[in-house]
C-alpha cells in the first residue's frame, strides 16, 4: 500500500529519513494493508455521507433552508503519538495555561509584569483582545480560561512547539469527537492489536468543569450561549449542548433583572448560573462592549461583576492569544512560575522592535509573517510561496503598523500520509489539544489533527482547503492480542 | 423549557405531518388518475383546493395541468408548503434544537433532507415510490419520537403540533372531495362511484381501518362519519381533538381546578363540539359550514397557543421562578 509513498524531506510521522516505519505504527500499517487502498477509498466517501447525515456540517454563508452546507473533510489515516511523549506535552500545556492565567490576573489586577518592565506595556494595552472594562475582576476560582485550545506543531527534526494560543472561544472539539465514532464505525480493523486512548469523556469534564463556577448553589443552572443558528460553529454548539444536557441558548433567550441572569422559559423565567459563552466579547453585552450587538445580553456584565453569575471563558482573554503577546508566553512561564517552558515557541520576530523589523524586512522571502489581528489563515505572506510584488506590498503594510506584524521561519511542518486524489500522499498536519481548568487541569488525550489536504499547502484551516484526523495516543510497545 | 424551543418542537411536527399528507394525497392521486377514463374529472386541482394554496398555484402556474399540480405540491421552492419544502423547514427547526431532540430524530430528518436534496437516484424513481418514500420517511420520523422521546414538555408540544396539521388535513381533504364526489347538494347519501370513495380513504389513510370497522358498503355518509367522528380512528377530527386537549392540560399543568382561560375554553368547547353530536346532525346543519367553523378553531387554537407559550415572554410580567432541582422542573 505505500510502495508508491514517499515521505517528506521533513518529519514525516509515519516513516522514518531513511523511509523505515516508525516503530509504533507496525501494527496500524499491517491493518492498513490488509485493507487495501480501494477499500480506504469506499469506506473514506461513506464516511463523508456519514458526517452529513449525522449533521457534522458549517454553513458557508447564509443560503437559506436548502443547501450551501459542507463537512470538514475528514482523512482516514490516523495520526499517531506515542504516549511517553503525550504525557510531556499534557505537563507542557498545564504549565503554559497556568502561566497565562497568572498573566491574566496580573495584567487586569496589579500589573507586576508590567511594572517590572518583562513585557512592554504597550504591546498589552494596544492589543485587540485588551478588556479595560475588566480591569480589578476577580473570576470565578480567580481562573480565567477555563477551556482552551492550543494550537502544536513538530518542525522538520519532530520537536514539537507551541504556534497559537486560542483562550477566547476555540472551536474544533466537536470534529475532534466525532471523528473518533466515524472511525470506529467505518474502519473498525485498524484499531486491532492496540488500544488507543479513548476521548468520550470530554462533555462529562467539560460539564464539571462548568459546574464548578457556581459555588453559590449545589445545583447550577449551566447553559451554553451560541450566536444562533447562522454561525459556522453551529454545529459544535448544538452538539456540545446536546452531549451535556444543556440548554442551547441565544441572547434573546436570555434577560437580567434583580441582579440576576434569567432564561424565558415555557413556564415563565428561570435562573442561570453558569453561561459556556461562544460569542466573542465584543458581542456578551451592549451596554459594556460593542453598542450595537444583537448576540448578548443587556446587563450581563453587571450581574457578572457582582458574582451571581459565571461566565466562560471570563471577558478579556483575547489579550493573552494576541500573536505579539504570544511571543512573550515563555518569559511568563519564568517569571510566574520560576521554570522554563516544557514546550517551546516558534521563534518568533516582532516587528514592533526595530531589530526584529529590520531583519524580517530584509528576509521576507524566507519568513512567514502573520497579521496579529487576522485569524484563520488569513494576512499571511508565505515568504518562499510569495512573488516579488507581493513582498514589497508586504513590507509597505509592516512599515505602515509594524504593531499588527509578526514573522516565523517557514516550518517544515510535519507530514501524515493523506488521502489526495485517491493516493497516498505526505500532507501537512497541526494539531489543537483542548485543555479543561476548572478546579484542577484536565487535558484532551490528543485533540484535533488539522491537515492541509492541498498538496504541498502550509495552510491547514478549513476555510483554505484544510481537514482534519483522528488522533491517536497509543503506547509506543504493540500489545499482544487478547491482552486487554 | 425555553418558548423558542416549545416553538421549534411543535413546527418541526406540523411540517412533517403536513410533508406527509401531502405526499399521501399525491401518491393516491397518481395511483388514481389511471384509472380514470380520458377526459373525466381528473384527480388534481381538488388538491390544489385542499391545499389552501390555490391562489399561488394560478398565479405560478395559470391554467396548469397534472404535472404542474405534482411540481408545486411535492418540489417547488416558490410554494412555502411544497413536501421538499416542508422537510427542509421540519429539518430546520430541528436544527435549531438538536440539544433537545434525541440523536436519532435529527438524524432521521436530517438524512430524509439531504436524500430529497441531493440524492439522483432518489428523483429517478417512479412518482408513486418517491412519495411512498417520503410518507415512510415521516412515519420513520414519528416512531423514532415514540420510542426515544422522554414525555415531558417537548413530547407534549411534539404532539400539539402534529394533531393540530392532522386535524386541519383530513378536514381539508374531506371537505373538497366531498362536495366533488356528490353531484349537488340533495344528493348526499345517493348513488356513489365507489372508487373515487375509496381513493378518498386512501387519501386520509383511512381506508383500512374504515373497512375494518365498517361491515357494509362504502356509503358518503359512513365516510364522513369516520373521518370526523370515529373515537378510535387515529386521523379522525374526534380523536385528534380528544389528544389536543388532554396534551393542553399536560402543558397547562395545573391540578387545581380553576377559571378557564380563553384557550381552555376553546379546546374544551371544540371537543364537546364534536364529540357530542351525529353525522346526520352535521349534515342537516350544513357539511361544509361545520367544517369551515373547526378549521378556523384549529386556526384560534394555534393562535393562543403561540401567544401564551412561543412568544417570548417580556420583563414585565410577573416573574415565576422554577427552581432547577424541582422534580417538576422542565427539561
Amino acid at each position: 500500500m505505500f510502495t508508491e509513498y514517499r515521505p517528506s524531506k521533513g518529519y514525516d510521522e509515519y516513516f522514518s529519513a531513511s523511509e523505515q516505519p516508525r516503530r509504533a505504527l507496525q501494527p496500524l500499517l499491517s491493518s492498513l494493508g490488509a485493507l487495501g487502498l480501494d477499500e480506504l477509498n469506499r469506506n473514506h466517501a461513506a464516511a463523508g455521507m456519514l458526517l452529513k447525515r449525522l449533521g457534522a456540517t458549517f454553513r458557508l454563508n447564509d443560503s437559506g433552508n436548502r443547501g450551501g452546507e459542507r463537512i470538514l473533510p475528514f482523512d482516514p489515516l490516523p495520526r499517531l503519538i506515542d504516549h511517553a511523549d503525550w504525557q510531556r506535552l499534557e505537563r507542557g500545556l498545564i504549565q503554559r495555561l497556568e502561566a497565562i492565567d497568572l498573566f491574566l490576573a496580573d495584567v487586569y489586577g496589579e500589573q507586576r509584569i508590567l511594572r517590572d518592565g518583562v513585557i512592554p506595556r504597550e504591546d498589552v494595552e494596544s492589543s485587540q483582545g485588551w478588556r479595560p472594562q475588566m480591569q480589578g475582576f476577580r473570576p470565578p476560582l480567580g481562573k480565567w480560561c477555563q477551556i482552551s485550545g492550543l494550537d502544536l506543531i513538530r518542525d522538520g527534526q519532530g520537536t514539537w512547539r507551541v504556534l497559537e494560543d486560542n483562550l477566547r472561544c476555540p472551536s474544533g472539539v466537536a470534529y475532534f469527537l466525532e471523528n473518533r465514532r466515524v472511525m470506529k464505525r467505518m474502519f473498525p480493523s485498524l484499531f486491532a492489536g492496540r488500544t488507543v486512548q479513548p476521548i468520550d469523556s470530554y462533555p462529562s469534564q467539560l460539564l464539571q468543569t462548568l459546574r464548578e463556577l457556581a459555588p453559590w448553589t449545589e445545583s447550577p443552572r449551566v447553559v451554553l450561549l451560541t450566536p444562533g443558528v447562522f454561525n459556522s460553529a453551529y454545529f459544535e454548539h448544538s452538539y456540545l449542548a446536546q452531549q451535556m444536557g444543556i440548554p442551547l441558548v441565544e441572547g434573546r433567550d436570555l434577560a437580567c433583572q434583580d441582579g440576576r441572569v434569567w432564561m424565558r422559559s415555557t413556564s415563565g423565567l428561570e435562573p442561570v448560573d453558569v453561561i459556556y459563552r461562544r460569542i466573542d466579547d465584543d458581542f456578551l453585552d451592549p451596554a459594556v462592549f460593542r453598542a450595537n450587538s444583537m448576540l448578548g445580553v443587556r446587563g450581563l456584565m453587571e450581574v457578572y461583576a457582582k458574582g451571581r453569575v459565571a461566565i466562560a471563558n471570563a471577558p478579556g482573554t483575547g489579550v493573552a492569544d494576541d500573536k505579539l503577546i504570544y511571543a512573550y508566553v515563555p518569559e511568563m512561564v519564568r517569571y510566574y512560575l520560576g521554570e522554563d517552558a516544557i514546550i517551546e515557541n516558534v521563534p518568533t520576530y516582532l516587528c514592533s522592535k526595530p531589530d526584529d523589523q529590520a531583519y524580517v524586512l530584509a528576509h521576507l522571502g524566507e519568513l512567514v509573517v502573520k497579521a496579529v489581528s487576522e485569524a484563520g489563515g488569513y494576512g499571511m505572506l508565505i515568504g518562499p510561496h510569495a512573488d516579488q510584488a507581493e513582498i514589497v506590498e508586504f513590507a509597505e503594510k509592516i512599515r505602515a503598523n509594524p504593531r499588527n506584524f509578526i514573522a516565523q521561519p517557514t516550518l517544515e511542518l510535519s507530514t501524515v500520509p493523506s488521502l489526495s486524489q485517491g493516493e497516498l500522499y505526505p500532507c501537512h498536519v497541526d494539531l489543537r489539544p483542548y485543555v479543561l481548568r476548572g478546579k484542577g487541569a484536565w487535558v484532551t488525550p490528543g485533540g484535533l489533527t488539522r491537515v492541509a489536504l492541498k498538496r504541498g499547502s502550509l495552510v491547514v484551516n478549513s476555510s483554505q482547503g484544510g481537514g482534519c484526523k483522528d488522533t491517536w495516543i497509543v503506547e509506543d510497545a504493540p500489545q499482544e492480542v487478547g491482552s486487554c | 423549557m425555553l418558548s423558542r424551543v416549545a416553538d421549534s418542537l411543535y413546527w418541526i411536527n406540523r411540517y412533517v405531518e403536513r410533508a406527509e399528507n401531502i405526499s399521501r394525497f399525491v401518491e393516491v392521486s397518481e395511483a388514481m388518475a389511471l384509472d380514470c377514463p380520458p377526459g373525466s374529472a381528473e384527480p388534481w386541482q381538488p388538491l390544489i383546493d385542499a391545499s389552501g394554496d390555490r391562489e399561488l398555484f394560478d398565479r405560478l402556474y395559470p391554467g396548469g395541468g397534472a404535472t404542474e399540480v405534482v411540481t408545486f405540491l411535492v418540489q417547488a421552492e416558490a410554494n412555502p408548503n411544497s413536501v421538499v419544502n416542508c422537510i427542509a423547514l421540519a429539518r430546520e427547526n430541528a436544527r435549531q434544537i438538536r440539544d433537545v431532540i434525541t440523536t436519532e430524530m435529527w438524524e432521521q430528518i436530517n438524512s430524509l433532507y439531504w436524500t430529497l436534496l441531493e440524492s439522483d437516484s432518489f428523483w429517478d424513481q417512479p412518482p408513486q415510490e418517491q412519495l411512498r418514500e417520503i410518507r415512510r420517511g415521516c412515519q420513520l420520523f414519528y416512531g423514532v419520537t415514540d420510542a426515544t422521546l422522554s414525555r415531558d414538555l417537548s413530547w407534549q408540544f411534539s404532539r400539539l403540533g402534529r394533531l393540530i396539521e392532522r386535524a386541519d388535513k383530513t378536514t381539508r381533504i374531506l371537505d373538497v372531495k366531498y362536495f366533488l364526489l356528490l353531484p349537488s347538494p340533495e344528493e348526499v347519501g345517493g348513488v356513489l362511484d365507489e372508487l373515487q370513495w375509496i381513493s378518498l380513504l386512501r387519501s386520509a389513510g383511512a381506508y383500512q381501518m374504515f373497512r375494518q370497522s365498517q361491515l357494509g358498503v362504502i356509503t358518503p355518509k359512513a365516510v364522513a362519519a369516520f373521518l370526523l367522528l370515529d373515537p378510535a380512528f387515529p386521523r379522525s377530527v374526534r380523536y385528534c381533538m380528544e389528544r389536543i386537549h388532554e396534551t393542553l392540560k399536560l402543558v397547562g399543568g395545573s391540578s387545581v381546578p380553576g377559571a378557564p382561560d380563553d384557550l381552555e375554553c376553546l379546546s374544551g368547547l371544540t371537543l364537546a363540539r364534536w364529540s357530542y353530536t351525529g353525522i346526520d346532525e352535521l349534515i342537516s346543519g350544513g357539511l361544509h359550514e361545520a367544517i369551515d367553523a373547526l378549521q378556523s378553531d384549529l386556526n384560534n387554537l394555534h393562535g393562543l397557543i403561540h401567544a401564551r407559550y412561543f412568544v417570548l415572554p417580556g420583563l414585565a410580567e410577573p416573574v415565576v421562578v422554577s427552581s432547577p432541582d424541582l422534580a417538576c422542573a422542565p427539561a
